[in-house]
């Protein structure tokens, strides 16, 4: 059988490399501009261009959904191939069943949850949950959209976890649900940018009415990416937390290689 | 003194991917190598914020300030944030494969692994 590296082999390695690396990594470092007093020709044109071209006053989303339109869609479908494939892997075992039985460590009982945990996750739940879709609704005036909103509104829903358990979780959270919002909005993304092909425009070209500048519904075809990137981050990451949980619970008899 | 600060947002970039390699060479925990590759993944984010940084620059939001106002780029920023969200899931996704292995062999060790036998 090939024997592998020997750990001390390889910090002798590792060591070589980083003294190789080091002088170029000086180098940079030292003839790098001024910190602070880079020139950004890019953020500067887009800084300058997008309040009047666009309409939208929070230039990430700018360049998130319009600029680099094209650049969100492959992030979007990355997301799907990685929650496709925390899917894939962790239900492989337990086909389709959902045993609601805790997993036991002996020696480690499973001590009942405090009233304070539970009403501080039926209180603060619903206020996070509102945090999230009024974060992902302002992607277009203020520091918001949908990658920070959908993760917020996944957070909430995983205090029904913390406070209602696995049970609560399952009967709030339906896993076909959440299956559906993750490949919807990376669909809808999508379509966005065909829409606008059909329309006889550059892919994701913007051709609805694009508002008034600092209005919250400005943006025009941005309002529609925004839903889409929403629901697939709020999605699949419910989808991530789900399979995850289903970890916990005893893999039922039948299951079992 | 001037080239110290100017010097520090490199350095801790180089030291964060630094350290995160050695933590990955030295692993002897499949989690705790997928906690390195994050610090890893960090340093990239400490670089691409530092290099779109202007001093006395505003966050680039003109919704109180009007445009125009010098501000730091915008495009670090859109980069940073749509890695944070997919980061996360891809780190799910290591993760799982870990659950999985551990299923199988046993171990979460990257030493004790040996080739798959047919």
């Amino acid at each position: 059988m090939p024997r592998g590296m020997t750990p001390r082999a390889r910090l002798v390695l590792f060591a070589l490399a980083g003294l190789c690396v080091l002088p170029g990594v000086m180098h940079v470092a030292l003839h790098m501009p001024q910190f602070g007093a880079h020139p950004l020709p890019y953020g500067d044109a887009i800084n300058a261009a997008a309040p009047g071209e666009r309409h939208l006053t929070n230039m990430v989303s700018a360049v998130n959904f319009d600029y680099r339109g094209f650049n969100t869609l492959g992030e979007e479908f990355m997301l799907l191939c990685a929650v496709t494939g925390v899917t894939v892997l962790l239900r492989g075992q337990r086909g389709e069943g959902r045993s609601a039985e805790p997993g036991v460590t002996p020696g480690r009982p499973i001590p009942p949850r405090s009233d304070g945990v539970v009403l501080i996750c039926h209180l603060g739940g619903p206020v996070i949950l509102l945090f999230g879709l009024y974060v992902a609704l302002h992607a277009m005036t203020t520091p918001g959209g949908g990658f920070q909103g959908g993760v917020i509104i996944a957070s909430g829903a995983l205090l029904l976890f913390l406070g209602d358990g696995y049970d609560g979780w399952h009967r709030m959270i339906r896993s076909e649900a959440m299956d559906a919002c993750e490949g919807a909005g990376a669909a809808l993304y999508a379509a966005c940018g065909f829409a606008s092909v059909l329309l006889d425009l550059p892919f994701l070209q913007d051709f609805l009415p694009l508002g008034a500048l600092g209005d919250l519904f400005s943006g025009g075809l941005m309002l529609i990416e925004n839903a889409g990137v929403t629901l697939a981050v709020g999605g699949g990451f419910a989808v991530v937390f789900g399979k995850f949980l289903e970890e916990t619970r005893i893999i039922p008899e039948a299951y079992k290689p | 003194m001037s080239l110290l600060p100017s010097l520090l947002p490199w350095a801790v970039a180089a030291w964060l991917l630094g350290v995160g390699l050695y933590g990955i060479v030295t692993s002897r925990n499949f989690v705790h190598l997928i906690g390195c590759l994050s610090v890893v993944q960090s340093s990239t984010y400490v670089l691409l914020l530092s290099v779109g940084f202007r001093t006395g620059g505003i966050a680039p939001i003109f919704y109180t300030h009007p445009p125009g106002t010098p501000a730091v780029d915008p495009m670090v920023h859109a980069l940073v944030l749509t890695d944070v969200v997919v980061g996360a899931t891809v780190t799910a996704l290591l993760l799982a494969l870990i659950l999985q292995l551990h299923k199988r062999r046993g171990t979460v060790d990257p030493e004790a692994l040996r080739p798959m036998q047919p």
